[in-house]
């Protein structure tokens, strides 16, 4: 099921003023694997997504997409390219329908009215189909996460990365999307997701990246993470390892 | 378009071919009706940029006299057809737009604003000081050479009453057939949010400048509208920001900005507004007619804030959520 790199992070750094929010962060990514990308707060995870999709500009480090350099590329060109992502503090087209922001991620690869069928497709497989043209500011902070997951879908990437797009989902919502993301991977999707919920990520993770402070602390598999000493004290405690 | 709003668009526009029979040829009101339609026709072409990208352009009057200036130079020192006139200077206002476009696109809402606001007083400037090129303060006659529809030149207002109203049409379907497009949605995405747009594929920087570009041609071609009708024009008038660029903006704002029938309101008002106020109050006292004018707009925009527009969005709804 997973295989070669699709996406290889070579010393990856990235400044903001005085702080390190990411420093050297180096590991692949397989294709059609599900990776969890764990850390505390503040650890960097969010801007390794932005920085991967080509909205921050990294001060040193390469990122490669099948082979391509996109370190440098307008994040436009990444998404052409088959990498987006999700944001995690939700950003939708607010005054514009719930069909018509995932409308806009399919216009990349459509015409207006293919995109539109496609955006329609999108919304079902995130569960959101009966509230196709509900304004997108009106929604509940659940269902703009999973309006993200269909707009990221509706671009057809080979890489999609996911934001904590499960926060504030209750138990059946949590299975459905699962159940979704599993579905995806099976259908040749790269995952890379970043969850607080660790019993789910554990799940639902072929393996895991755990940063700190910006900085790589460890990669495995799921079991070895779960050991790792250097994660369980940064990251995990008793709280999971217990 | 719904059946209703469609066939209120065609009673619209019969009812504006069919007014000219109930005015004098050679009046004043016709002349008013004939800027009503150019100047819808103008905040229109603004309604592209400053509508559909959201961005407030107080420099549209930069690409209108740029119009009214090349297709006149042309006309006077090679005798060129002012249609012909009109397409180059539509070339050298999109020219102009992307030129001003590149820079300022990052720029975000007041900043924009005046950017684009000094865009524009810079070529009032120029063309006030070229005077080599332009004639300078004096000012540029038309040829007078009537009635010749190649010269694009009639000494009655009643030509230039449908060419206005066609020239109102022809923004109106650009607006609507842009809105409507992929480039429409890939503005409103850029609009709202332009990292979410940048991060699903739209190129932010190229969905820009095509705007802007489409918009600044056609304010241009609109130059060339308002030096036939006039005769004469000067810096002040085709490139000043109060009787131009804010004024168009502002008839969008009225009417409703972003809705194509939003320019087409606002002129309906303000030019109409702006003639009584001048008639009736500027023998007064001077001042007077700016102070009233000043007024009716604060009370418009206080009462209505998204444009007069939305009064029929509202009225529709309330219709339609009636048990
Ligand atoms: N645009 C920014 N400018 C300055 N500092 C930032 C910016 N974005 C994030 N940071 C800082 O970088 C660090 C990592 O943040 P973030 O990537 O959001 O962490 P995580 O997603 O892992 O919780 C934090 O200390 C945060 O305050
Ligand atoms: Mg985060």
């Amino acid at each position: 099921m997973t295989g070669d790199p699709i996406l290889s992070l070579r010393g990856v750094s990235k400044r903001f003023g005085g702080l390190q929010a990411l420093g050297d962060v180096t590991f692949d990514v397989r294709r059609g694997e599900i990776l969890g990308l764990i850390g505390p707060n503040g650890a960097g995870k969010t801007t390794l997504f932005s920085a991967l999709v080509g909205l921050h500009r990294i001060d040193a480090g390469s990122i490669l997409l099948d082979g391509r350099e996109i370190a440098r590329a307008a994040p436009h060109r990444v998404a052409a390219l088959g990498l987006t992502k999700t944001f995690q503090n939700v950003a939708l087209f607010a005054d514009a329908s719930v069909l018509d922001n995932v409308l806009i991620g399919g216009l990349l690869r459509r015409d207006v009215a293919g995109a539109r069928a496609f955006a329609g497709e999108c919304l079902a497989r995130v569960g959101l189909a009966g509230i196709a043209e509900k304004k997108a500011g009106d929604l509940s902070f659940p269902e703009r996460a999973r309006v993200e997951v269909a707009r990221a879908l509706a671009t057809e990437p080979k890489v999609l990365l996911l934001d904590e797009v499960m926060a504030a989902l209750n138990h059946a919502e949590t299975a459905e999307i699962v159940a979704l993301l599993r579905q995806l991977r099976g259908e040749g999707l790269t995952l890379i997701i970043v969850e607080h919920h660790m019993k789910t990520v554990m799940a639902l993770c072929d393996r895991i990246v755990a940063l700190s402070f910006g900085r790589l602390l460890a990669t495995g598999s799921p079991a070895e993470i779960a050991r790792h000493p250097d994660v369980v004290a940064a990251y995990l405690g008793r709280e999971y390892v217990g | 378009m719904n059946r209703p709003l469609a066939l209120a668009a065609v009673l619209a526009l019969l009812a504006a071919l069919a007014l000219p029979l109930g005015l004098d040829p050679q009046g004043y009101a016709i002349r008013v009706v004939t800027l009503v339609f150019l100047f819808g026709a103008m905040a229109q072409s603004w309604n592209v940029v400053g509508g559909l990208a959201n961005q407030m352009s107080l420099g549209h009057a930069a690409f209108f006299g740029l119009g009214a200036y090349t297709s006149t130079l042309l006309l006077v020192h090679f005798g060129l057809s002012p249609w012909l006139g009109m397409l180059a200077g539509g070339v050298l206002g999109g020219a102009a737009a992307a030129l001003i476009s590149l820079p300022t696109m990052r720029l975000s809402g007041h900043y924009f604003a005046l950017a684009t606001l000094a865009f524009g007083e810079v070529m009032r400037v120029v063309a006030n000081s070229w005077s080599g090129l332009t004639g300078g303060p004096v000012g540029l006659s038309v040829p007078f050479a009537p009635d010749s529809l190649w010269l694009f030149n009639f000494k009655a207002t009643l030509p230039h009453y449908y060419i206005a109203l066609a020239a109102l049409c022809l923004v109106t379907a650009v607006f609507v057939a842009i809105k409507r497009s992929a480039l429409g949605y890939r503005l409103r995405a850029v609009r709202e949010n332009g990292d979410a747009a940048e991060v699903v594929g739209v190129n932010t920087a190229r969905t820009k400048l095509i705007a802007a570009v489409v918009s600044g041609a056609l304010m241009a071609m609109l130059g060339t509208l308002f030096a036939q009708l006039n005769f004469f024009f000067d810096p002040d008038t085709v490139f000043g920001a109060a009787p131009v660029s804010i004024r168009v903006a502002l008839i969008a704002i009225v009417g409703g900005v972003g809705t194509a029938i939003g320019p087409i309101l606002g002129a309906l008002v303000i030019i109409p507004l702006e003639e009584a106020a001048n008639l009736f109050l500027s023998s007064q006292v001077a001042g007077l007619s700016g102070f009233a004018y000043g007024l009716i707009l604060i009370a418009v925009i206080l009462v209505q804030p998204h444009g007069l527009a939305s009064l029929g969005r509202r009225w529709g709804r309330g219709r339609r959520g009636a048990p």
